[in-house]
């Protein structure tokens, strides 16, 4: 039984290069297979895989999962799945649970593949340890080899030598990186959250210019994946990046002169336009499954009405979104914007550019923070839907602004802070979804009225039930955002936030 | 864990290829699986290319559990692992007379890679001795070769009568017939006889005479894989799902 695995990597010339090697008394036996295969290797567009260490690769039908722990899972597959849930049950989709469900499985390259194994073998032809090695070139003519080590037990020195030996022929282990690098040179990891680098004696204008100017290549990042329609992520993505750059002109006052802030508010809020109604139709066909299990099964019929209503208008927004972003306005705003924040010539300065970022930084955070804490000093049962979603609002605007100055305040006490904030604020966007489901459903019912009688008697019914239960929901969400509150306002935090935000040299 | 030990009181009437056959058996059915070699010749081991074990001396066996699980080695074969035998070995009956719990030493050694391995496979010496009765009550069942010849059947008698005498369970005694030569009458009228004195006693699978047993020794390989599709590799198969089912249903 393997006692021991592991996986490497090594430029294919070292695979030569290490047959060539002494290993003392043992001998090494290498078999060739002769037949080569094509091979894709998949992982999300936000490279989860890699960066968790593991690598999927499809060939020959069959997808190969290299763990992080050097384990290899295996199991058939077939070319049609997109998602993990898609793949039959096995191994490796038990080992792809953590991975994201709304994220689609993506060819991050391809190219052939040939096998190869060599074992070292005693005075008494007995096995001592084995490795399995995938020869691996691409389309591109990259090339790497992919080296999987089998331990027999009771052999550990024997396993040990055959390591040192491959680290010596330059051999990697697979969870330290680099494969992707290798095989597939030039390509660049996406990232949604890219580190925005903020210094505190940055003044306040060149932290806005570097957050937004990190942010918009993000936005174009995406802008392929919808179009191809590849999964939901990158239309959410591309919106809550838009969502950030705008939250930067809103809430940065002062930093850009009065008439280039409006002016740029208006141009990010025309390129982000067009992809409002497409998203809720996503929100709610991926929650589809969610509404049915809300109401009885007798009530589904109205929401199979719905439910088709809503795919068909989701293809009708997603042609028009596609050439929207196809459209040449729509690719020259944004390379002109991208062109602006990249080389900030015509950036113009407003009245509080020069702060630094430190300052700065503490004194929005604190006033948006004491705003949070006011608007929820008056939320009760009975508050307006309104006030809890202007206090949603608020929490986000501090959340981003919390993210946008971190690397520039102490780590520890900053985290604390987060934890707190983000219970606080899903709270408040599950208030804000059921209100606003609600709403939307009531619309739905108006437009559902010129139809046939059945046919809006069934919907009407399943919406009256959907509405009834999710107007529940909300009412137990209200209590909950008071306690998430409570726990995000208690003294040791309050005392954080005044320490980090506004102490008394600054207020002086 | 089930424990299956292959044992005669008598020498040559293939213990050995039995334990190396059905060990191999079980693992290429999943199952990981020990052949744990107690016989000093050490032939089990040799079978899988495996050099004898110099630290596991007797004494280590019994009261050492990080030697004892150290000088397992893994086999060529998926899920298929070794305990080697050594010479010294041949010395276990002096050892465990000096020790105390003498007939349940060889379970609390087993005991000790029960998490590792679903089924263990002791290939024994041929006699009755203080670790023949370790191996009696460690044992889920006895695996008896029996050539169908006289003298081998005045060694079954024996041993049942022994286990008789020591109020071990008979029906831990799985017999089954080898090096059976289907022609031979002797054969034929030896299996009838035994059949009939002991009815629940002997399995239906048996092992034909077959040279490429015997040639186990140049391939250093089970016969199952040196020689697949051969009758020997299907009648080691047959006894190795005959035996499973025998445990099950116990």
């Amino acid at each position: 039984m393997p006692s021991e695995i592991g996986c490497y990597h090594l430029p294919i010339e070292a695979a030569d290069g290490l047959a060539e090697r002494s290993f003392g008394k043992l001998t090494l036996l290498l078999t060739l297979e002769e037949r080569a295969a094509d091979f894709r290797v998949l992982d999300c567009f936000d490279q989860s895989l890699r960066r968790s260490g593991r690598l999927l690769l499809e060939t020959g039908g069959s997808l190969e999962l290299f763990m992080a722990d050097g384990r290899v899972l295996s199991q058939p597959t077939h070319h049609a799945a997109r998602f993990v849930a898609d793949l039959q049950e096995g191994p490796v989709k038990q080992a792809l649970a953590d991975v994201s469900p709304l994220r689609s499985l993506l060819p991050v390259g391809s190219g052939n593949l040939r096998r190869a194994a060599f074992a070292l073998l005693d005075s008494g032809e007995k096995t001592h340890c084995r490795a399995h090695l995938r020869m691996m070139t691409d389309t591109g003519g990259a090339g790497a080899v992919l080296l999987t080590l089998q331990g027999l037990r009771g052999y550990d020195r024997s396993l040990a030598a055959l390591r040192e030996q491959i680290e010596a022929c330059g051999g990697v282990e697979l969870s330290c990186g680099g494969l992707y690098a290798a095989l597939f040179p030039g390509q660049v990891a996406y990232t949604a959250k890219p580190e925005v680098i903020v210094a505190p004696d940055d003044t306040s204008l060149d932290a806005a210019n570097t957050i937004i100017s990190t942010y918009i290549p993000v936005a174009r990042a995406n802008e392929a994946g919808i179009i191809a329609d590849l999964d939901t992520e990158f239309l959410h993505d591309f919106r809550v990046v838009l969502r950030k750059i705008r939250s930067v002109l809103s809430i940065f006052k002062g930093v850009y002169a009065k008439h280039q802030t409006t002016e740029l508010k208006t141009k990010f809020a025309k390129l982000m336009e067009p992809t409002g109604r497409l998203r809720d139709l996503d929100v709610y066909l991926l929650e589809r499954q969610k509404f049915y299990d809300l109401v009885p099964k007798t009530l589904h019929s109205g929401l199979d009405i719905m439910f088709k209503l809503f795919a068909e208008q989701r293809r009708a927004e997603f042609a028009k979104l596609a050439r929207h972003l196809h459209s040449k306005s729509y690719q020259k705003d944004i390379s002109q914007l991208a062109k602006l924040f990249h080389k900030r010539k015509k950036l113009k300065a407003g009245a509080k550019a020069d702060r630094k970022a430190h300052d700065y930084a503490c004194g929005l955070i604190w006033k948006r923070y004491s705003r949070v804490r006011k608007i929820t000093a008056r939320i009760g049962p009975e508050t307006d839907d309104a006030e809890v979603h202007a206090l949603r609002i608020q929490c986000k605007k501090l959340r981003y602004l919390m993210a946008f100055f971190r690397p520039i305040f102490p780590k520890t006490e900053f985290k604390s802070l987060i934890k707190p904030l983000k219970e606080l604020q899903d709270s408040l966007g599950l208030f804000n979804d059921y209100s606003v489901q609600q709403a939307s459903l009531q619309d739905f019912l108006h437009k559902a009225s010129d139809w046939p009688n059945a046919v809006s008697l069934a919907v009407a019914q399943s919406v009256g039930a959907l509405t009834a239960v999710l107007h529940h929901r909300q009412i137990n969400e209200r209590t909950k955002v008071i306690q998430s509150f409570a726990r995000f306002n208690d003294p040791a935090m309050q005392e954080t936030f005044q320490n980090l935000f506004h102490r008394r040299e600054d207020k002086t | 864990m089930k424990i299956i030990a292959c044992y005669s009181n008598k020498g040559g009437v293939g213990k050995t290829a039995a334990s190396v056959n059905l060990a191999y058996a079980s693992a290429m059915s999943g199952k990981r699986t020990l052949l744990c070699d107690l016989d000093p010749q050490g032939a089990a081991g040799f079978y899988f290319r495996v050099k004898p074990s110099k630290k596991l001396t007797e004494a280590n066996f019994f009261d050492d559990v990080e030697k004892f699980t150290k000088a397992i080695r893994g086999s060529d074969y998926e899920n298929l692992d070794i305990l080697p035998a050594n010479m010294s070995f041949r010395d276990f009956d002096i050892f465990l007379s000096r020790m105390r719990d003498t007939r349940s030493r060889l379970k609390k050694s087993l005991n000790s890679v029960q998490a590792d391995y679903d089924v263990i496979v002791l290939d024994c010496p041929p006699n009755i001795s203080a670790l023949s009765e370790n191996v009696f009550r460690a044992a889920d069942a006895i695996l008896v070769p029996v050539i169908p010849t006289t003298l081998c059947q005045r060694t079954f008698e024996q041993l049942v009568d022994f286990f008789k005498q020591n109020d071990l369970p008979v029906k831990k005694l799985h017999g089954f017939y080898c090096m059976v030569q289907g022609v031979k009458s002797l054969h034929i009228e030896t299996m009838d006889a035994m059949n009939s004195a002991y009815k629940k006693r002997f399995m239906a699978a048996k092992v034909p005479f077959a040279t490429d047993v015997e040639r186990m020794g140049v391939h250093r390989a089970p016969v199952m894989a040196s020689a697949p599709n051969s009758a020997a590799d299907k009648a080691y198969q047959a006894l190795y799902q005959e035996v499973t089912k025998r445990l099950e249903s116990k």
